[in-house]
């Protein structure tokens, strides 16, 4: 942390020499494919937009069959969405078809929750009325927003301050989603999680912030793998045939439950075929009016693909990307999902192109330009949900994460030439979306792991480095009652973010050959208790209970002295535990509701074995069914805020809690960060009363911190640890399985920071938490990365879910060959203490100061936030000072 | 009746702002006056069936509810009112 008289000029932190001179560039990379650029400039150019089609149709059709079963009935209302969606073919697109048709579309779920844009129906529907004529500038003024229309403008109009509506549709979206009021997962789950006893205390838990967001209607389904193997082995007549044949095999014997789910499937399939074939329509018609040759041979190509595809499994790469792409959207347009992660799709891919590539049929540069458009189309992905959702979580992003390496089934390294081709595509073509995770195993080629280096050098923030051998004992551990073992653990990859996900093997067979694939056998892996300020349950507890921002009871009163270390830690726990035991029930409650209501149809049919058990992942189908968690956000700021009233309180005497207390709420005699409008620790400027806090606000600053190899402080890192990984197995999750701890901000380390008072360990009001898990707070890493590391591996990762690391670098730490094998070395050295996940951003952080200033003059740069890269310019300004503020190493 | 670009078969959405022309390539706004090139989409407001209630809402003979802007051409119902 910084000494209190540092200057706004100084507000980077940095580890060595501070960097003089012109702002260093990032090493310069390979550009991507015309056709990729292309894609990519009407990227920049496009605005979140949202359209009604499949919520009218879906509403209409679900209206329209009262009184069916309600399994049959969801199916029927998805394949009425897929048959009546809009088909739009962009010019140069090889890989085509969107969620909506707009190139960033998205739609409302008023059958998840209507809440958000009911609640201000009125304010929308005045806009709606009194929109003026279209003034495209105003909105297209990309300001700090990007791809955001903040503002209703015109024909348009802004909702969730980032998705921007017609206004001709304005009022069907008002109707249909009133068609919902009392009939939503969300009013449904609320109806009955009101019978949960002390359900009061869950909602003062939501307005205090405490606890970010319910998933069950928010996020129902996502941070997990997609399986691509049915659809791949065959095709969409021969899974339309096993449910055919599982409906007679089921149907009047006792099980026949299985009859409904089948039947759903057969439908949703059957819609899903017809938004192919409207598609296929589409370009034909698009050839038939287009002048230039080589597109109009490209578009009757697609028309040929999309027509064959309607039908059967993939004769080709091309084919075989192309379907993976049609059913990732399709499982993306059946629920607000983010996390929907392809998994180590360059394994499964890799038997069709390697076919390919000794016939001839394909080369690498084709490749390359193939794997470029997958990119574009994984960074088109937006869903649309409320702005506390796609703005306090999300960032506007959604979280694809696409592995590469680990090991194959039998053990050995599973790092391929495609993985390669995967990786020279993402330093090409450089987007936050997929984001790339390479699954870290001593077995990795040298040569592979130098391609991972060259990319997350360039500053994409991509791919982050994750423990293959942890990650597989998390999955082993946590799922071994469910039978997992050591081969099929192998399959596992990261679902979202980072959430560890189980996988399972799965047959394809081509050519009369075996292929072993990995494919996600899992539904959500992170659904639960979501996320859980740390910090802020810590000042509920100093101050017995109380939101000290809105002066409302959260807790009941402890009744404790606190006048022990050991008391004041018992009263967290106290306190954790009743807020994760209220809304552990209030979720089941809503996801009860979720699969009840809006059962999830298409990923289910997808996930080994709910196909063959004839049931749906909200049954159980699924192979794998621990996956329920407590997230939390801010656990370096807990950890230092411990350390220091340890050391400040109840070691030294040096104040009391009282005068803590007070401090706190003088805010160390500084303006708040919302008075201030800056959310880091820099920029904050003093109150008149500012020399009253000087003595106590610098023992906190200088109380140990977490980061630096200090025993008194990693030991508490290791209580919390130890304590919280073992903790959630209290509680049953709706699948009547064991919670787990998983531990990555997000971006929820901004909203949540912004309403935390200031903390213990001289953290100002309102700024932003320390991100991920395993991060040290902005400047307080002092030792350098060793200790840093020494720190973070101060307990067993493989207890958890996960844990995020993210460290700043700058460029010219890690120029040329010589930076690579030190990079390389550095995460190495990580991974081999037992790390879970480190993550980079390769950034002078000079330049970020400037595009916060200027940033029309930087739409393209990336940055790495917490699990994910997003465009600079489309990241709120919490986050953004956040990354500023984060410690810059200018050497390793 | 003044045609718009939104409502031209040739008309490619971007986003809720702009688009392109499917024939000219060019980007174009929804709200643009249409060219010589303009060919009806199949929108409910060109659909027999629709009969509008109040601005931007509608009802459709066969289903209820239906708003004039919703591209009408995957719908089985749909039938011009005036081919012209």
């Amino acid at each position: 942390m910084p000494d209190s008289h540092i200057s706004p000029s100084e507000a980077v932190n940095y580890h060595g020499r501070k960097p003089i001179g012109n702002i260093e560039q990032r090493e310069t990379k390979p550009q991507p494919s015309s056709r990729a650029n292309a894609a990519r400039e009407l990227y920049f150019e496009a605005k979140s937009s949202v359209s009604m089609e499949f919520p009218y149709w879906y509403t209409r059709r679900w209206e329209e069959l009262e009184g069916e079963i309600p399994m049959v009935r969801r199916g029927e209302a998805l394949k009425a969405g897929f048959e009546h969606l809009s088909p739009v073919i962009y010019p140069g697109e090889l890989l085509v078809m969107g969620k909506s048709a707009y190139y960033r579309g998205s739609f409302p779920m008023p059958w998840l929750s209507e809440t958000f844009f009911l609640a201000s129906e009125d304010s929308m529907y005045k806009e709606a009325l009194e929109s003026g004529k279209l003034t495209a500038d105003t909105v297209t003024t990309i300001g700090k927003g990007g791809g955001n229309i903040t503002k209703s403008s015109g024909n348009v109009i802004s909702i969730a301050g980032k998705f921007g509506l017609r206004v001709e549709e304005m009022p069907i979206l008002l109707e249909v989603a009133k068609k919902w009021k009392d009939r939503s997962v969300d009013d449904i789950g609320h109806k009955y999680e009101q019978l949960v006893p002390g359900y009061k205390e869950k909602e003062v838990i939501m307005r205090s912030v405490i606890c970010m967001f319910d998933s069950g209607y928010t996020l129902p389904q996502g941070r997990e793998v997609i399986n691509y193997f049915y659809p791949l082995q065959y095709g969409i007549d021969g899974l339309i045939r096993i449910c055919e044949n599982g409906i007679a095999e089921t149907a009047g014997h006792p099980d026949m439950d299985r009859i409904y789910f089948y039947k759903s499937c057969s439908s949703v399939l059957k819609g899903i075929r017809k938004w192919i074939l409207n598609y296929a329509e589409e370009a034909e018609f698009l050839a038939s009016v287009e002048k230039n040759d080589k597109q109009k041979q490209e578009y009757l190509e697609i028309a040929d693909r999309l027509v064959w595809l309607s039908s059967n499994p993939p004769r080709t790469f091309h084919d075989a990307l192309q379907l993976i792409w049609i059913f990732h959207l399709a499982v993306l347009n059946e629920d607000a999902i983010s996390g929907l992660s392809p998994g180590r799709v360059g394994q499964v891919l890799f038997p069709y192109w390697k076919r390919d590539m000794k016939k001839g049929v394909i080369n690498k540069e084709k490749t390359l330009e193939l794997l470029e458009c997958m990119r574009m189309k994984f960074t088109e992905i937006d869903c649309f949900a409320s702005m506390g959702v796609v703005g306090g979580v999300l960032s506007g992003n959604t979280f694809n994460n696409l592995c590469l390496g680990g090991l194959t089934k039998d053990g050995s390294t599973a790092a391929n030439e495609l993985e390669m081709l995967i990786l020279e595509a993402g330093i090409r073509c450089d987007t936050p979306q997929p984001t790339l995770s390479i699954l870290f195993d001593e077995k990795l080629p040298q040569e592979f792991l130098m391609k991972g280096i060259e990319c997350t050098k360039i500053g994409t923030g991509y791919p982050a480095w994750v423990n293959n051998q942890v990650g597989m004992e998390f999955i082993l551990r946590n799922y071994g009652h469910e039978s997992m073992n050591l081969e099929e653990s192998r399959a596992w990859s990261i679902g979202g973010c980072l959430e560890s996900s189980p996988g399972s093997w799965m047959p394809l067979e081509l050519d009369g050959e075996l292929h072993w694939i990995p494919g996600g056998s899992a539904p959500a892996t992170s659904v639960g208790v979501h996320f859980l300020s740390l910090p802020k349950i810590l000042e509920a507890v100093l101050f017995d209970g109380l939101d000290m921002r809105t002066g409302e009871r959260i807790f009941p009163s402890h009744g404790c002295k606190l006048d022990s270390y050991d008391e004041l830690w018992d009263t967290f726990k106290y306190y954790f535990r009743r807020a994760v035991q209220v809304l552990t029930l209030t979720n089941n409650i809503q996801h009860d509701a979720w699969r009840k209501i809006a059962p999830s149809v298409i990923n289910s049919l997808l996930k080994p074995d709910c196909l063959k058990k004839g049931k749906d992942i909200g049954q159980m189908g699924s192979r794998y069914n621990s996956t329920f968690n407590i997230e939390t956000t801010g656990t370096v700021n807990l950890v230092n805020s411990l350390a220091s009233l340890n050391m400040n309180v109840f070691d030294q005497h040096l104040f009391s809690l009282d005068e803590y207390r007070e401090a706190i709420k003088a805010n160390f005699g500084f303006k708040t960060a919302q008075e201030t409008g800056s959310y880091s620790l820099f920029d904050q400027i003093p109150t008149d009363e500012n020399h009253k806090w000087k003595r106590i606000y610098k023992m906190s600053l200088e109380a140990p911190k977490f980061g630096n190899d200090i025993a008194c402080v990693d030991d508490i890192m290791k209580d919390w640890e130890n304590w919280f990984c073992k903790m959630g197995s209290e509680f049953r999750s709706l699948y009547d399985q064991p919670l787990y701890a998983c531990q990555i901000s997000v971006s929820t380390h901004g909203p949540m920071g912004a309403v935390t008072l200031a903390t213990p360990d001289g953290r100002l009001s309102g700024t932003t938490f320390a991100d991920g898990s395993m991060s040290a707070y902005p400047g307080t890493d002092k030792n350098g990365p060793y200790a840093l590391f020494n720190s973070a591996t101060c307990w067993n990762h493989s207890l958890s879910q996960n844990s995020q690391m993210n460290m700043k670098i700058h460029p010219s730490v890690v120029k040329g060959r010589e930076g690579s094998r030190k990079f390389l070395d550095l995460i190495r050295g990580y991974l081999r203490k037992g790390g879970f996940h480190v993550q980079f951003n390769v950034v002078d952080s000079r330049m970020l100061k400037e595009a916060q200033a200027e940033p029309d003059k930087y739409r393209s740069l990336l940055v790495r936030v917490a699990g994910f890269t997003q465009y600079w310019v489309e990241l709120g300004k919490q986050i953004q000072d956040e990354v500023i503020a984060r410690t810059e190493y200018e050497e390793l | 009746m003044v045609y718009r670009c939104k409502d031209c078969k040739f008309y490619l959405p971007v986003d809720v702002i702009k688009g392109l022309c499917k024939l000219e390539k060019n980007s174009i706004l929804p709200d643009d006056v249409a060219c010589d090139n303009f060919e009806r989409q199949a929108k409910c407001k060109f659909c027999s069936h629709y009969l509008p209630e109040k601005e931007y809402l509608g009802k459709c003979s066969e289903a209820g509810l239906a708003y004039p802007d919703m591209n009408a051409s995957k719908c089985a119902s749909f039938e011009w009112y005036n081919k012209n």
